[in-house]
């Protein structure tokens, strides 16, 4: 009983110690998490040391490495050791199996037995030692043991190790094996027809006097030889029996020739998108990307070339092919997918990463419903949305939307703007938009600025070439008659301030100018000279 | 039906949305189409509505245009349509104005030569809206609160023949301090199109003719528009140094 107790209480520590979680969780990170910033690196090191270890291996066939060499081959081996305790190690929680057989044991009031408990952890444990990763890592150990030399041969089996550490190789090797049915029945037909004609080749060729081939061995190899069209010739056959033998295996090799590379061209036509759709995802997540664009359409295309013009980054998700490809071509990663698709949005890291979210597809259907969906996993993130119908508007909103804006709405702004002012329209309008150099800006007054408590009056902006076109403040307030003050739900403008206006710390002082004024004048707020 | 200087052509979702702006603005206006069904549809939301055939000339100068029709917006949802009725406007009457709405840039520069006055990209508009949203959110809610959301709006006053106001300096009006309104600049006629903005340093003095674009709340932009044409307004120079 006491060692049980003794086993129980060692779990329990181990449980509750924060520093075997922090230091599992490190050697998590550096050897299996996919998102640990170390990993990279360390995949490097483990790639460059395993095609060290090769090249010595070949180097040695003909060469002396000297002590050196046997040093170097003794420290990878070590690391390799290592790496597969640590793999061992982490694979799974033993203490995790043994309370959870003991809790269980306790709930149901039956009397707690240590040793099938002990057998059932280290059985869950040996399951690390069968999977196929870890027979290569093991593969890759062996041969070095002196004893073992013949062994040598399974050293390029560290080549296989490479796998871990590439995430190209695995994804080929994954396009692959979802091929398995097709590769199954390929490879049957295979064994068949080689039999067969093995078989054939055998009956009429090897009992003539001057024939090539001695043994049944070597009419497989010649029936593999001449079925891959790789026809090296040093088996051929002399009788016409075995000739026309050969001209059915030809045609046959064809087709199973033909037949294995569409099977790969279609793995991975299929799986193209996918593979590509991965790339981004890592790329997203090594960039840190936060913000995301659904649709590039028209709408979406002005706004990616705005935000890439000031240098932010964002990634695209559309449909349609086309789409997609344009945005390739202007160089901002877009992933093919419907924004419909929750998956999709997730590998974006919508519920974690991403802080923008802009619906910008033509289908106000689409766009409610990647709103709910975005907003459903993360509260805080902020949705700009496009209305494409007016009536819309208010259940994007409802959604969750922080913004809409409306195509339809903004042109009949405009147009009706137009109509009442054509002359100076562009210029207004222009103004209004921030897209001439002459416009409205929005200057925050810090803290102890020069400003902070500083009358409107005193400040000289005609001489700066500005002129003040209000002060948004924190803090509701309600929105006057004499049309000075709005209420801007949470904030307040006040508009056209009066010279007995005092600004303080924290407002917006809202100018219209020129770039040139509002730039310079913030250089001297910043250095304190206005 | 009666006369009306602003014509719609297209009756889909867009012409509705800027028929409802402008009648918000006081602007009637008649809207045309040769889509029975969308102007079926325009009626029953109480527009004025009718079909026309558009590719007959004669039935363009019916309705009015190279006569009493000042301003045309083109409206229908495909390019070739607004193209071969902007070409037909544009030979019936060279000075009317022709706003037209497109779906590229390609196609906004093929409006322009068939003779559009004004080409309109609502995608390319949209766009910059929500950059604008992300690049400058407070300013954007601001002048979707006041200005967008007429509580505040722009206006063009034109200063009238023989008014004092004729040779006074630009800076001399004040009506940030008079009229609680901010004044954006000048439009001079006499050197083309161009806005002087009243910042910009340029001492420009006014005379008969041109245009002020000022910004504020409506009954100040109203009390101004009085003050103008009654000619009350006297400069501040005035006031001070009699």
């Amino acid at each position: 009983m006491s060692f049980s107790h003794q086993v129980i209480k060692q779990c329990y520590a181990i449980q509750g110690s924060a520093r075997y979680t922090g230091l599992k969780g490190a050697v998590f990170n550096l050897l299996e998490n996919p998102r640990a910033p170390i990993r990279p690196y360390f995949d490097i090191f483990m790639i460059l040391l395993v095609l060290t270890t090769v090249w010595m291996l070949i180097y040695e066939v003909k060469n002396d490495l000297g002590q050196l060499g046997d040093l170097f081959e003794m420290v990878a081996v070590g690391i390799f050791i290592i790496e597969y305790l640590l793999r061992f190690w982490i694979f799974n929680d033993s203490h995790k199996v043994i309370l959870d057989r003991y809790e269980r044991a306790e709930f149901i009031n039956q009397p707690f037995q240590v040793w099938p408990a002990l057998w059932q952890a280290l059985l869950e444990k040996l399951k690390y030692v069968v999977q196929p990763l870890a027979i290569i890592d093991l593969l890759a150990i062996i041969p070095s043991y002196r004893p073992l030399r013949f062994l040598r041969i399974f050293l390029l089996f560290r080549l296989f190790k490479l796998f871990r550490y590439t995430r190209s190789i695995s994804e080929f090797v994954k396009v692959l094996s979802e091929k398995r049915i097709e590769l199954v029945t390929l490879f049957i037909f295979m064994a068949f027809i080689t039999f067969t004609a093995a078989t054939a080749i055998f009956f009429f060729e090897a009992d003539q006097h001057d024939s090539q081939i001695s043994g049944f061995f070597d009419s497989v190899y010649w029936a593999l030889v001449t079925m891959s069209t790789v026809g090296y010739g040093d088996i051929t056959p002399h009788t016409t029996e075995g000739r026309v033998v050969t001209l059915v295996l030809i045609l046959a090799g064809l087709g199973v020739i033909s037949f294995f590379t569409s099977i790969i061209v279609s793995a991975f036509g299929e799986k193209i998108h996918e593979i590509r759709a991965h790339r981004i995802y890592s790329e997203v997540e090594r960039k840190r990307i936060d913000t995301l664009i659904c649709g590039f359409g028209r709408v979406g295309q002005v706004v990616a070339d705005r935000l890439a013009s000031d240098k932010r980054q964002f990634v695209v998700v559309d449909p349609l092919e086309e789409n997609v490809r344009i945005a390739k071509q202007r160089g901002y990663p877009a992933v093919l997918g419907d924004g419909v698709d929750t998956d999709l949005l997730l590998s974006l890291g919508i519920d974690t990463r991403v802080t923008r979210l802009l619906c910008l597809t033509g289908d106000d259907v689409v766009n409610v419903y990647i709103t709910l969906t975005a907003k459903q996993y993360n509260p805080e993130i902020e949705i700009i949305s496009r209305a494409n119908h007016r009536e819309n508007v208010n259940k994007l909103h409802r959604a969750g939307a922080s913004h809409c804006v409306a195509p339809y709405e903004v042109l009949g702004l405009i147009a009706a703007e137009y109509a009442g002012q054509p002359v100076a329209f562009e210029a207004v309008y222009g103004l209004l938009t921030g897209q001439s150099h002459e416009g409205i800006e929005a200057v925050r007054i810090k803290r102890e600025s020069v400003l902070d408590g500083c009358r409107m009056g005193d400040i000289d902006f005609k001489q700066r070439k500005l002129t003040p076109f209000g002060v948004i403040r924190e803090g509701d307030c309600e929105s006057n008659e004499e049309g000075t003050r709005y209420s801007l739900q949470g904030r307040c403008l006040y508009f056209n301030p009066s010279e007995e206006f005092t600004l303080l710390a924290d407002d917006l002082l809202v100018l219209f100018g020129h770039e040139y004024s509002v730039v310079h004048f913030r250089d001297c707020l910043e250095r304190g000279t206005l | 039906m009666g006369r009306r200087d602003t014509l719609i052509f297209g009756s889909g979702a867009l012409g509705h949305e800027v028929a409802m702006q402008l009648a918000e603005r006081g602007i009637q206006v008649y809207l045309y189409s040769n889509d029975l069904d969308e102007v079926g549809g325009l009626l029953a939301k109480g527009l004025q509505a009718a079909i026309v055939n558009y590719m007959d000339d004669d039935k363009l100068r019916e309705i009015g245009i190279g006569n009493w029709v000042k301003t045309v917006f083109c409206l229908f949802s495909d390019e070739p349509k607004n193209l071969f009725l902007t070409l037909s406007i544009r030979a019936l009457d060279p000075n009317l104005k022709i706003v037209c709405v497109c779906e590229s840039t390609s196609s906004g520069e093929r409006l322009m030569a068939a003779g559009a006055t004004k080409v309109i990209d609502p995608y390319e508009i949209s766009g910059q809206r929500v950059h604008e949203l992300i690049a400058r959110p407070y300013l954007v809610e601001m002048l979707e609160n006041t200005v967008f959301g007429k509580h505040i709006d722009i206006a063009e006053i034109e200063i009238p023949e023989h008014s004092t106001l004729s040779g006074t300096p630009l800076s001399d009006l004040q009506l940030d301090r008079r009229f609680n309104l901010i004044t954006i600049g000048v439009v001079d006629l006499e050197l083309g199109n161009q806005l002087i903005f009243s910042n910009s340093g340029v001492a420009h003095c006014m005379d008969a003719g041109d245009i002020l674009v000022v910004i504020g709340p409506s009954q100040e932009i109203t009390r101004l528009k009085r003050a103008v044409s009654e000619d009350s307004l006297e400069p501040i120079s005035n006031i001070t140094d009699p």
